[in-house]
């Protein structure tokens, strides 16, 4: 056991809590952006999009049951995609890596389930509520 | 002092030897359930090998054979894409590592350095591609998984090079008696 201490020499240390502290940065970023905007009366959306186009939105808070949206794409490729309360993920997909359907379920503001094969991203986005409009008149 | 054919034959070993690992690995049923896409990342290894013991311009005739290689025998567009970038972050993290100083820093933290990197290359790729930059949430747990196996492969790295050193040392010991 004395011989790993050996090898790990001081910096290798501090490299390491660095890589650990920038792998964060954009988690802290990101939460610090929601912060404002997730207020009170706020929805989730999942937006669905395929080659940067949004096929389709699902308002997620409140939702109830279990729903299936297949998205079918011109060359024969699929994504199912299931809907449940308030939970979305890809159930299933023919994609070669499998990776989306690995994902499993997702609910929060800015988690995504991306299928690269396919060019398919669903994305959870914080829809602000109407309230939020009356605001702007500040000036 | 190595000759010509010895690099030749040395930096091609080293590819060939990155290709079969990088095959092997992909080989191997996903390891880890709670995170999709990671990898271990052995081929790190003869990265780790070309640095320490070739000159900078040869390690990076290792990397692009390894990545054009493993790109032809099994890759697609999207895959090469990915490791290409990934490894191009990795390759100049390391370098910059390595340059701190063997007193300072130790081939663990550039073996580490270059895992870390490789996921960081390989997600800013697929956010350009996602057209979404919240595809960097997914890095903890990526460089989590990274910052383990690039622990490990330091460890492996370290005992590999100081037996490939003394083979270069008895190497030229016996060309000397031959002369």
């Amino acid at each position: 056991m004395k011989a790993y201490y050996h090898m790990i020499k001081r910096w290798d240390i501090i490299i390491i809590v660095l890589l650990v502290l920038i792998s964060f940065l954009p988690f802290a970023i990101f939460s610090y952006q929601q912060t404002g905007l997730a207020k009170e009366g706020s929805e989730l959306v999942a937006i669905i999009t395929v080659d940067n186009e949004v096929i389709k939105e699902i308002n997620l808070t409140g939702h109830e049951g279990t729903d299936i949206h297949e998205i079918v794409l011109d060359d024969g490729d699929y994504n199912t995609i299931e809907v449940k309360n308030e939970q979305i993920r890809v159930k299933a997909a023919n994609c070669p890596d499998q990776v989306d359907v690995l994902t499993g379920f997702v609910s929060k503001p800015g988690q995504t389930i991306i299928c690269l094969p396919h060019r398919l991203v669903v994305e959870i986005q914080t829809k602000s509520g109407e309230t939020e409009e009356d605001i702007i008149v500040s000036s | 002092m190595m000759t010509k054919n010895q690099r030749l034959v040395y930096i091609a070993l080293l590819a060939s030897q990155a290709v079969v690992i990088s095959l092997l690995e992909r080989a191997i049923p996903f390891p880890f359930a709670f995170a999709p896409g990671a990898k271990l990342g052995l081929a790190n290894i003869i990265t780790c090998m070309a640095l320490y013991t070739l000159s900078t311009k040869d390690a990076i005739k290792v990397v692009i054979i390894r990545l054009i290689l493993a790109a032809l025998l099994g890759g697609t567009i999207s895959t090469f894409l990915y490791s290409a970038s990934g490894a191009a972050l990795s390759f100049i993290g390391m370098l910059l590592v390595k340059k701190l100083g063997p007193s300072r820093v130790s081939i663990i933290g550039v073996s580490t350095t270059g895992a870390v990197l490789h996921n960081v290359g390989q997600l800013c790729i697929a956010s350009w591609i996602a057209q979404t930059w919240t595809v960097l949430l997914y890095l903890p747990v990526l460089s989590f998984i990274g910052i383990l196996s690039g622990v490990a492969i330091g460890i492996v790295a370290n005992y590999l090079l100081s037996h490939v050193e003394k083979l270069h040392y008895y190497r030229d010991l016996q060309e000397l008696n031959q002369i």
